[in-house]
């Protein structure tokens, strides 16, 4: 019971000690821009960490998200001038393609999650550099930059995308039969093939889903940087499973929600905010982000469940 | 060696898995213990070998007080086990898996294995056994009894006096027990002395000299094969008093009118993995339907090639007429057939899943991709009523419910599809009376009321309790087909079992 408990209040117990620690430290890291910055350092993260959310509660993984997200960018880069805001179409689409791919790796062919995906981690971002050979393809269309990193009312529009993203991925998953599978398929594998879940196709459709938010992700952050780098995205699924897990969703699968995902990106932004704010050595802090990982995981995960991650 | 067991007893929290159990294995002589499955047979047998330990009693070995608290020390005594399940390792060879337990002792310095002094000491091993199999052979190509003999040959390494081995012919063919036999006729005739737990009474009284019979964990006696019967042993095994008003009254018969209800399933020499090998079957609408058989007889492989767990390997289905052929569970499902399976825990239920998400799992209320939950629940409490689900509220997590309860629940997600079939696998394993009870009136009203039911189950009593006709399995074929119930005792059943 009280393991339970711990579990549940970690994230919210972390976070205060993240705010006091820091705001100690200095007086900005509670200022109303600060904030606002943290907001927008943290939607590429968040849009991400949704579509991550799906897999991870149904017991896979996905190691192959900041390849994705890098691939997008630099689709969106290419589209921009040619098709200014509607870039994000062929973004999208060629994330989901990414996301089909993992999907029918893992459904179809069986190969294990981790695999798979740190298989085509590598091919994707071997695509990006070899389209690029290295160098950024900047981004120069007005419209595509006034829509994707522009404001209204003072919000950024990328924070807008990524609360109403945040808030479709909690209808869907608990609001609709998509959503309960994803949950089953985590409680409990072998019951949901014995009492008929398609579970094959849904685990199709979540990585599909996971590609699609990662294209729209890849764009965000094409538009911050205004260039789409070789590099773009490189690392992202550190963060990203981190968030996800340090919000409290154990790497075990079956439990998990939206909010507890929202709060695990929140704690990550607010970490690296706050390190970079009080100065703290950009290779300590990689060093604290790994050891937060793992105290999270060792905290969140089911002991009982424990197998390899699928 | 004479190994003598007093009073052995062995509990595990409310179940008496063994109790008061005392036998003598003598030098040179094969000694058989019988029962029924959870009769105890394995439970003695690993307090034996030092597998597990007995909460009380004695035992001793040539009259040498014998306690061991391991595997290791019973081996160090020299008493060796032969597990039930298959412990060879396919990737090592044959060598390597007789020696497994002792590498360290055909290495040089540095660890470098002695790979040919291994190979002539493993085929010594195999030679002085009689098994005719040459330790060069690739260990993929041996079948299943010759692996046995393989993991006999890594009991006897060890140089023991006592050979303990548990059920292992479940699983092997007519040819495969042969060969396994015979090796316990050349061991016994060097001295060994042997314990060996058996479904199986043709073997038991073709090969073993003295005999234990347990029942329900209780120790029956012990005898000389010699002076039994099969039909003696079958009513040892099995006579016990059969409780009035367990089971629901079956629906009266006319006499000399051909109930002719229509057929639901039609099974034509279904084949299904290697334990299912061609049988044939029909249920009709309200009818219950039991299938009775050893573990490895083919029950567990006719449910799931009938749920579509398990691909056919021949044969063909008609289900309400139409072709069924399907593809996996899901299929089964949509068309109305409920699979309830044997192990609640792994297969049935999620058990950190509330009572509501696991009735609901199979076919959830939806209203276009949207979850109805409104629907959800209602359908919930409804079904809890119905069956008679104790817990909290349909919320409740099921991990938290007594293990009759959650069977209920179980039951409760089959019975939620309105299916036209339910295959039901052992569906009261583990349940305590007052479950058992209300879960047989639930299956026989709801055959009332036109369901078709396909019962397997282990439990004899349940079988003739409630099955209208009951069909036995014995080693992937149909060994004899019961039309009616009226008056079969449980021991002409497991004759046809064994």
């Amino acid at each position: 019971m009280r393991v339970d408990l711990l579990r549940r209040s970690f994230p919210f117990l972390f976070l205060v000690v993240l705010i006091a620690v820091f705001s100690g430290f200095s007086s900005r890291f509670l200022s109303f821009d600060n904030l606002m910055t943290v907001l927008e350092q943290g939607t590429v993260l968040l849009v991400a960490a949704l579509g991550m959310t799906f897999i991870i509660m149904a017991g896979s993984i996905d190691i192959s998200v900041g390849s994705i997200v890098g691939i997008a960018a630099l689709v969106a880069a290419v589209t921009a001038d040619r098709l200014g805001v509607w870039a994000i179409v062929p973004a999208v689409m060629v994330g989901a393609a990414c996301g089909l791919v993992n999907g029918l790796l893992l459904a179809c062919g069986k190969v294990p999650s981790f695999i798979a995906t740190m298989g085509t981690m590598v091919v994707y971002r071997g695509f990006v550099l070899l389209f690029t050979r290295g160098a950024p393809v900047p981004i120069e269309d007005d419209g595509f930059m006034a829509s994707y990193s522009g404001y209204s009312m003072g919000i950024s529009h990328a924070v807008m995308v990524g609360l109403a993203l945040a808030l479709v991925a909690w209808v869907i998953i608990n609001y609709t039969v998509f959503g309960r599978e994803v949950r089953a398929i985590g409680g409990g594998e072998r019951v949901s093939i014995l009492t008929g879940i398609a579970v094959t196709r849904v685990k199709i459709c979540m990585y599909v889903l996971l590609g699609a938010l990662c294209g729209i992700a890849g764009l965000l952050q094409g538009a911050r940087t205004m260039a789409a780098s070789a590099q773009l995205g490189g690392g992202l699924e550190l963060d990203v499973i981190a968030a996800v897990v340090v919000g409290g969703t154990p790497l075990t699968g079956g439990l998990g929600s939206i909010v507890n995902t929202m709060l695990g990106v929140l704690i990550i932004t607010l970490l690296s905010n706050g390190m970079n704010m009080t100065g703290v050595d950009p290779y300590l802090q990689s060093i604290i982000k790994g050891l937060v990982l793992i105290c999270a995981v060792f905290i969140t995960i089911d002991r009982k469940k424990i197998g390899i991650i699928k | 060696m004479t190994l003598i067991a007093e009073h052995l007893n062995k509990r595990y929290g409310q179940t008496h898995a063994a109790r008061d159990v005392s036998l003598t294995l003598r030098t040179g002589a094969v000694h058989a213990v019988v029962g029924e499955n959870g009769a105890g047979k394995s439970t003695t047998l690993r307090m034996l070998a030092g597998a597990i330990s007995p909460d009380n009693g004695e035992m001793t070995l040539d009259g040498v007080p014998y306690a061991p608290r391991s595997l290791v020390e019973a081996t160090a005594r020299g008493v060796a086990l032969v597990h039930q399940e298959i412990t060879i390792n396919r990737v090592l060879s044959i060598a390597e898996n007789i020696f497994m337990g002792n590498l360290r002792g055909y290495s040089r310095r540095f660890g470098v294995v002695k790979r040919k002094q291994m190979a002539d000491a493993a085929q010594a091993v195999l030679d002085s056994i009689g098994v005719k199999i040459s330790v060069t052979t690739n260990i993929e190509r041996l079948n299943l009894g010759e692996l046995k003999c393989v993991e006999i040959a890594r009991a006897i390494s060890s140089a023991p006096r006592t050979l303990l081995l548990d059920e292992s012919t479940a699983y092997l063919d007519h040819r495969e027990v042969d060969a396994v036999l015979n090796v316990l006729r050349q061991l016994k005739s060097q001295g060994m002395t042997i314990g060996f737990v058996s479904h199986h009474i043709h073997e038991v009284l073709a090969a073993a000299d003295d005999l234990t019979i347990l029942k329900d964990g209780q120790f029956v006696g012990s005898f000389k094969t010699a002076e039994m019967t099969p039909d003696e042993i079958h009513r040892l095994m099995v006579g016990r008093d059969f409780s009035q008003g367990t089971y629901p009254p079956r629906p009266p018969r006319e006499i000399g009118d051909v109930p002719q209800a229509p057929v639901t399933l039609r099974v034509r020499d279904l084949a299904v993995g290697r334990e299912l090998k061609g049988v044939s079957l029909e249920v009709r609408r309200g009818e219950i339907l039991g299938i009775a058989g050893l573990k490895g007889a083919g029950a567990e492989a006719l449910l799931a090639g009938i749920a579509g767990d398990e691909p056919l390997s021949s044969g063909a289905m008609q289900l309400a007429g139409r072709d069924y052929r399907p593809k996996n569970p899901r299929a089964g499902w949509q068309q109305g057939i409920a699979h309830m399976p044997g192990d609640r825990g792994n297969e049935g239920l999620i058990p950190e899943f509330s009572v509501l998400d696991n009735l609901i799992m199979a076919r959830p209320p939806s209203r276009g991709p949207f979850f109805d939950r409104a629907r959800a629940r209602l359908l919930s409490e409804a079904l809890i009523r119905q069956i008679g689900i104790r817990a909290e509220g349909p919320d409740a997590q099921c991990r938290s419910l007594s293990g009759g309860n959650m069977q209920k629940v179980l039951l409760g997600k089959c019975l939620a599809i309105g299916p036209e079939l339910i295959l039901l696998n052992n569906p009261t394993r583990g349940v305590d009376v007052g479950a058992r009870v209300d879960i047989y009136r639930l299956i026989r009203q709801k055959a009332a009321d036109g369901l078709s039911i396909i019962l397997s189950s282990e439990d004899m009593p349940e079988l003739i309790g409630m099955a209208d006709h009951l069909i036995v399995l014995r080693r992937g074929v149909i060994a004899y087909e019961f039309s009616s119930m009226a008056g079969v005792e449980e021991h002409e059943v497991v004759r046809y079992m064994t």
